[in-house]
């Protein structure tokens, strides 16, 4: 396997392991999907809609979300998303933890 | 139908119904805020623009398996004793085709195309035999696979390293030996009721197997529901003992009434009228015709066997529950992690 290959598997592997904290982040106001795909890439963390429905609704079943079908402004159905009060206390010691983990990589790459 | 519609049956065709439609709205949504997005960009969205957004979403299987996740007809959890059941019968099947062979090629009279027709026709015979239990055992075991708890099969989220050296917990169910008999349950429940045929009495006449069949009496498929209510309560209870991986009392004389239920029935079955027999007719033209009497008897004495082997064994494992029963209550217990 080239070197690229190996960088771009395992930058794969690290976008993975940080997409729910990113997505719970991002959803204190709720948001519909393809809005929030967008808040993302704004803010460089580029991700597949089929990465991420799929975490949406697994965020959902363990109750970190909540969702609903509403017709905003323009006269089209959409899913709604926003943290609920049990992902905001996830989220926030999921914020610590991630802290503590850049520091300690700092540290260690220093 | 557009290609957007066109695109989203398919993905729906590879989900879940249950979340098909929920899914699909959600795809939809989607699609059509990216097209907006191009629209409001570009003026205007051509059908090649739509393929390209379709591409660009992905292909409508992967996208649905991205929803589903794995799914398996048996999975990981089971497929050990699925393996070691597949390995045991179909073990058994081919040395009991193996000896029959054994018998048939033993006669000193067979021709040289006789004798390869023998073994043609038995390997075929096994071939089949060996298909039609594998099938089984894999729908035994998918069956299996979506009744049991996903927790039985997987480590405890905490344990203490000091049980380990403890004796094996009595009141834990033996998966392997719950799923065995649950097994061979279904296999008579399937015979019994479908192919009674099966159960006849065998042997090779010169060059030909013959099959003697039905050798069951009207005796026997009077008793058949009772059978048939005994071997469904049975699996049901295996089913509850399976997803509840423990024993307690409560179970445990449930399946005291259970076995006690057999032996009433094996008992009248034994003092009723014969549940098999063979008559000189069916005998007639066989070399087994001069000793008929004896092979009629032997019909007779089979089910005889059965059903005393039936009697004896769930005396025993009725025993065994009342002495568990009384042990968990005099023994003092110790702390066990369920």
């Amino acid at each position: 396997m080239e070197n690229d290959e190996i960088v771009q598997n395992m930058l794969l592997e690290l976008r993975r392991g940080v997409l729910s904290i990113a997505v719970l982040s991002q959803l204190s106001r709720e948001q519909y999907g393809y809005s929030l795909l967008k808040a993302l890439s704004d803010q460089g963390m580029e991700i597949d809609q089929s990465t991420l429905y799929p975490l949406l609704r697994r965020l959902e079943a363990q109750g970190l979300l909540q969702s609903d079908w509403r017709i905003m402004d323009e006269a089209r159905p959409r899913r709604y998303y926003v943290i609920s009060t049990q992902g905001k206390a996830v989220l926030t010691k999921l914020k610590r933890e991630w802290s503590t983990m850049v520091e300690t990589m700092k540290q260690m790459l220093s | 139908m557009n290609l957007i519609d066109r695109y989203i049956a398919e993905v729906g065709r590879h989900l879940p119904h249950k979340q098909r439609a929920d899914i699909e709205a959600e795809i939809r949504s989607t699609l059509e805020d990216m097209l907006e997005e191009r629209k409001q960009a570009e003026g205007t969205v051509s059908e090649a623009q739509v393929i390209e957004l379709l591409k660009e979403y992905g292909a409508p299987r992967k996208v649905a398996e991205s929803y589903v996740g794995p799914n398996y007809l048996i999975g990981p959890r089971v497929y050990p004793i699925f393996e070691l059941v597949t390995r045991i019968v179909l073990i058994v099947l081919f040395g009991l085709a193996l000896a029959g062979l054994g018998l048939s090629l033993a006669k000193s009279s067979l021709s040289e195309p006789e004798f390869l027709k023998t073994i043609g026709e038995s390997a075929l015979g096994l071939f089949g035999g060996m298909i039609t239990a594998f099938g089984n055992i894999v729908l035994v075991f998918a069956i299996l696979e979506r009744v049991l708890p996903a927790k039985e099969f997987e480590e405890e989220e905490e344990w203490d390293p000091a049980e380990l050296a403890r004796e094996p917990d009595p009141d834990r169910v033996k998966f392997g030996e719950q799923i065995f008999e649950t097994f061979f349950l279904v296999v008579f429940l399937v015979i019994f009721n479908l192919y009674p045929g099966v159960i006849g009495f065998g042997f090779f006449n010169e060059n030909d197997w013959v099959f003697i069949s039905p050798i069951l009496t009207e005796a026997f498929f009077s008793y058949l529901p009772w059978i048939n209510i005994l071997i469904l309560l049975q699996l049901g209870f295996n089913i509850i003992l399976l997803r509840r991986g423990w024993w307690n009392t409560g179970l445990r004389v449930a399946n005291i009434v259970l076995e006690l239920a057999g032996i009433a029935l094996a008992a009248a079955m034994l003092r009723g009228p014969d549940l098999a027999s063979l008559t000189p007719a069916q005998l007639a033209g066989t070399p087994l015709e001069d000793s008929a009497g004896i092979f009629i008897s032997l019909a007779n004495w089979i089910p005889t066997l059965v059903l005393t082997i039936v009697i004896i064994v769930s005396s025993i494992e009725a025993a065994q529950m009342v002495y568990k029963i009384i042990k968990s209550r005099s023994s003092p217990t110790y702390p066990v992690l369920k």
